[in-house]
């Protein structure tokens, strides 16, 4: 598949996942196959309406239900909980509306949570929503973004005079200045439909409150133990010595998984008012609402550039299209779209503001590529866009603007990019393009009257997300830095502690070889321990934004250097040598030079724990080492995506023939790994540039709740896919890791437009929206058709 | 997700089978087959029966018999057994054809011909195929045996011929007359999905080389299948040139009756009801070895 790069140790060696054979074997643990005795289930009654006053709530009849053992309202949760935090506050002045696990006066989009019932199991938890009685008053509706911007809009929030939820700007140099000069000015409007991640292990929580020593446990299918046991201490105003959080496998996490929720405040409180463990899983139908939606927002844009093609500006703005209520990610995507809209251009003037619009629409969250997808598509739509208008070579125009390696670390509009070769990568791509026969293919294909047409798409990608620092300064109410513990045991083997998560992206293989490495022991003999908030160490935010290789690998580094000074100094003892003299490889540390002079990494352990006398004068006892990392900035990885389609121009279907990514995620720990992510990364933006829309009728009521509907991607919709390594160290990474999570996923949209517009070439079609079903391409088509006869 | 309960009986014949749908209050017994539609429906408690009558028992419901000019194939077979059978590729190729659309092969290798048709979904690929083939289906109720014509079952969105005390029992397919030729084309935004627009023909061709008989049916364009008359009508008796089979083509579109869904504007699967029946009737017609 990709180049072949030698390994000498484990980082960078193609070792298969430790995870798979369980995983495989059915013998995973996830959340629902957690049993707890006397463990009671729950289940949510959700708003049928867009938005309504609720006038009464008569839950008797539920109560009175054999098996039911409690029903919880909106005014119940308010004397118990407070509000439902929010962690990204990072717009100016944001609105906050003040939300509690339920509502108590109005509900604002379909969907939302009303009342909670726990009950002996699902089956009568769901007969007893059926009981509940609410009276509702229908308010009228604002279901779509203009709806919610027109002057006589129906407010969400009657405390503020419309439905803005905020604006943030960000600008350089002189815009003005730069559409005044320029040689030429692109105007597009864009439009990225509503999409969601869809872990096929829906969202769950299981709590369990100890009446007596107040202790509550809860096991939750999530990416961030630390960070959700606060917020949860903050929801329930409970200190956090009191809260574990347990994490069991995880059956994929897409970033939605990173939110905190409603439903594990429910469950925690009526745990607490029962006495009995409370499991609440979200159904399928029950996630297209209540998960985490994303993407949907319009970017008006402009960019403005001279004749010969270097870009001068950029201005526009992006609208979010917000749900009825923020998530704890508010409006934090759509901020980082507007954030990164330069790409990795140099931009030298640039006005592009975010504006953050609620609608009685569900709440926007996190997912997989979070608010770059829909960047990218912007940039690189432009920057095709503008080759096609000065008729130059489009990957010529991407090399014009793009900043030279000495140029790094390259200040862009708002982050500092800290390492890159985007010529180079850029090149990479083109060779496996030219490698792979496809202008060939493109040009056979079209001798026999087929339109098949090749796109590209280059993007940045914020990993190792993130530096407290950064976040902080940013606006996000919450720290990002990660922790390992490393401690070898008294047989040698070695345990590694993480505040990392993992979702199946296979961490625990990718911490073990990183630890292995460090350490100079054999893979086998590396133990990673995560998911635990009593036995691993504290971690920002969660595992979200590209962070686990980075921030998790680098301190293990860090925690491996230092546990190498205690090895070597308590090995030197024991050979009477000095500790300079020594090397430490595949578990034993011998003299340089001359290796039967050595003892096993077992007997340095059973030095360290139970034969003490062994040890140094002055060393103490056991052999373990804590890091925290917080590095100084982020690690900016980036890449080049090609892909070869073909479009029925008289349907508008469009099939996905061929896929090629160039990526540079720094030191690669695992060429199987960082592959995996992409395949996955791929499958989904497939899947979100031409099926995946979360759709809403004119009333303000969600049509897509099942799989019949919501379409992702199958084995059918897959190109090949092939990816092509580089390795440009990150600079503040120890290891010079950077993150590969999100690379898969965020240019594929955009290179399928600018392929789809390459494949029509002969029409001068635009394509301006995502996902590009049938119907909406053949009207391109027609439209196109039209204007030429 | 989880169903209303309901009461549960295993039939034992196909009297006991209608003895319980008759006797049951409010005629809402339900007959419980592959349960590929039916399952999803209750534990989305968009159904809720009072009794489930499971026939998946009943295996006197399960066979394909060639009766001379007769295909006749039990309600209870497999989808995947209809599209692998030789003797229903031997008679009606074109039904071989279509089952090869429905669903995954995990789907068919549970959902039965009997209840896709039963369940009457007008994306479906098997009773608009039995609609082109014009199929008889047997219904059995309390009286005994009665024969329907597919084009005469399907009368609108979910509903069908078959009463609530009633169930269908066979399926009956008249074999393809020498010199037809047959081709599914189907538009799905997946492999597997529901048509958006789908069309099945068959065209019967003469030594002569014109067309004797043409059946067009399209499904996922009406709230039932339906037969392109007209279309059908512009082919008899012609020579099956581009020109006449874009005619048709034209004439299919004017049949198709839908509302615009999530999926697709109405006049969408009006326009690719024609781009789809001209496609398929190409490849019948060259499928009968007449070169278009």
């Amino acid at each position: 598949m990709a180049e072949q790069r030698t390994a000498s140790g484990p980082i960078g060696a193609r070792i298969r996942r430790t995870e798979d054979p369980r995983l495989l074997a059915g013998q995973a643990r996830y959340l629902d196959d957690i049993r707890l005795p006397g463990m009671l289930e729950g289940a949510v009654l959700r708003s049928p309406y867009p938005h309504a006053r609720i006038l009464r709530i008569d839950v008797s009849r539920a109560r009175e239900l054999p098996g039911v053992f409690d029903v919880i309202t909106g005014a119940e949760v308010r004397e118990l909980a407070a509000p439902q935090p929010v962690i990204w506050q990072q717009i100016p002045d944001q609105r906050m509306p003040e939300s509690y696990a339920l509502p108590t006066d109005r509900v604002r989009y379909v969907g939302e949570a009303v009342v909670a019932v726990a009950a002996v199991d699902r089956y009568v938890a769901e007969d007893a929503l059926e009981l509940i009685d609410i009276e509702y008053e229908p308010l009228p509706v604002a279901a779509t973004l203009d709806e919610a911007l027109a002057e006589d809009a129906p407010r969400l929030y009657d405390q503020w005079p419309d439905n803005k939820m905020g604006q943030h700007t960000f600008t350089r140099g002189n815009v003005d200045e730069a559409f005044t000069q320029a040689d030429v000015v692109l105007r597009e409007t864009l439009y990225y439909g509503r999409q969601m991640g869809l872990p096929l292990e829906t969202r769950g929580c299981i709590a369990s409150w100890d009446t007596y020593t107040n202790q509550l446990d809860l096991w939750l299918s999530t990416q961030g133990a630390h960070v959700n046991r606060d917020l949860m201490g903050e929801a329930l105003r409970k200190p956090v010595h009191e809260i574990r959080v347990r994490v069991p496998d995880v059956g994929g996490g897409f970033g939605n998984k990173l939110d905190f929720y409603i439903e594990e405040v429910l469950a925690s409180l009526m745990s607490r008012r029962t006495g009995r463990p409370v499991k609440i899983i979200e159904d399928r139908v029950e996630s297209f609402v209540a998960n985490a939606h994303s993407r949907e927002q319009r970017m008006e844009v402009e960019l403005a550039a001279t004749s010969d093609g270097v870009i001068t500006g950029i201005r526009g703005t992006v609208w979010a299209v917000l749900g009825g209520r923020l998530s704890g990610a508010a409006c934090g995507p759509p901020w980082l779209s507007a954030a990164v809209m330069a790409g990795p251009y140099k931009v030298p003037n640039v006005d592009v503001s975010v504006v953050g619009v609620f609608t009685n629409r569900s709440p926007i969250g996190s997912y997989r590529g979070w608010g770059q997808p829909e960047a990218t598509l912007v940039y690189e739509r432009l920057v095709e866009l503008l080759a096609r208008k000065l008729g130059l070579d489009r990957n010529e125009v991407r090399r014009k603007n793009f900043p030279a390696p000495e140029e790094f670390p390259f200040p862009s509009t708002v982050f500092t990019y800290d390492s890159g070769r985007y010529a180079e990568c850029l090149d990479l791509c083109l060779s496996g393009v030219e490698k792979n026969g496809w202008k060939e293919r493109q040009a056979a294909a079209r001798a026999e009257g087929r339109s098949v047409g090749i796109g590209y798409g280059f993007h940045v990608e914020c990993t190792a997300f993130g530096p407290s620092r950064v976040l902080n300064a940013v606006g996000v109410q919450h720290s990002g830095f990660g922790q390992s513990v490393v401690r070898i045991d008294s047989t040698g083997r070695v345990t590694v502690y993480t505040g990392e998560v993992p979702m199946g992206q296979g961490i625990q293989t990718a911490l073990a070889q990183v630890c292995a490495q460090s350490l100079g022991v054999p893979i086998e003999d590396v133990t990673v321990i995560a998911g635990d908030t009593d036995s691993c160490p504290y971690m920002g935010y969660g595992t979200g934004g590209s962070r686990a290789a980075a921030l998790g690998g680098g301190a293990i580094i860090r925690a491996a250097e230092k546990l190498k000074k205690q090895i070597r100094d308590i090995g030197a003892h024991l050979l009477e040598t000095a500790p300079e003299d020594l090397v430490i490889e595949n578990g034993r540390v011998a003299v340089s030079g001359a290796p039967a002079r050595s003892v096993s990494m077992a007997e340095i352990g059973n030095a360290a724990y139970r034969s003490v006398g062994k040890l140094p004068a002055g060393q103490t006892p056991t052999l373990e080492e804590r890091e925290v990392m917080d590095p100084e900035d982020l690690a900016w990885a980036y890449g080049c995506t090609a892909v070869l389609v073909e479009v029925d121009r008289e349907t508008g279907a469009v099939k996905v023939l061929d896929h090629l990514i160039a990526h540079d995620c720094g030191t690669v720990i695992n060429p199987m790994i960082v592959e995996g992510q992409i395949h996955g990364g791929v499958a989904q933006s497939i899947g979100g540039a031409l099926l995946e829309e979360l759709v809403y009728g004119e009333d303000g009521q969600i049509q897509t709740t099942t799989f019949m509907d919501y379409l992702v991607p199958t084995a059918t919709d897959m190109p090949p896919m092939q990816a092509l390594h580089m390795e440009t160290p990150a600079v503040h990474i120890p290891g010079g890791i950077k993150g590969v999570g999100e690379a898969g996923t965020i240019a594929v949209p955009a290179a399928i437009a600018n392929a789809v517009d390459d494949a029509l070439d002969d029409l001068d079609v635009t394509v301006t929206a995502i996902p590009i079903t049938p119907p909406r391409l053949l009207a391109k088509i027609r439209a196109a058709q039209e204007q030429q006869s | 997700m989880k169903p209303a309960s309901v009461e549960y009986h295993k039939a034992t014949s196909i009297a006991d089978a209608v003895d319980v749908l008759s006797s049951t209050e409010d005629e809402d017994a339900k007959v419980l087959a592959g349960g590929q539609s039916l399952v999803p429906m209750l534990s989305m408690r968009l159904a809720r029966p009072s009794v489930l009558v499971d026939i998946n028992g009943l295996t006197d419901l399960d066979y394909i018999r060639r009766d001379g000019d007769w295909l006749s194939i039990g309600a209870l077979t497999r989808s995947r057994a209809v599209e692998k059978s030789a003797a229903v590729r031997d008679a009606a190729p074109l039904l071989s054809e279509a089952m090869g659309f429905v669903g995954h092969a995990t789907i068919r290798n549970r959902g039965t011909i009997g209840g896709s048709v039963a369940h009457a979904d007008p994306a479906a690929e098997a009773p608009a195929v039995l609609c082109a083939l014009d199929a008889e289906l047997v219904i059995t109720g309390p009286a005994g045996a009665r024969t329907v014509g597919a084009n005469d079952f399907f009368h609108g969105f979910l509903t069908t011929a078959v009463g609530p005390d009633e169930m269908l029992t066979e399926i009956r397919v008249p074999v393809l007359p020498a010199g037809t030729g047959c081709a599914v084309e189907e538009l799905a935004r997946r492999h597997g999905d529901f048509a958006m627009v789908a069309v099945f023909a068959a065209v019967t061709v003469g030594d002569d080389g014109r067309c004797t008989d043409a059946r067009l049916a399209l499904a996922g364009t009406n709230p039932t299948p339906v037969r392109a008359r007209e279309a059908e009508a512009v082919l008899v008796g012609s020579g099956l040139t581009a020109e006449t089979i874009a005619q048709a083509a034209q004439a299919a579109a004017g049949v198709t009756n839908s509302a615009n869904d999530i999926h697709a504007p109405a006049e969408y699967r009006r326009d690719m009801a024609s781009v789809l029946t001209r496609r398929a009737l190409r490849r019948a017609a060259s499928d009968a070895n007449v070169v278009v």
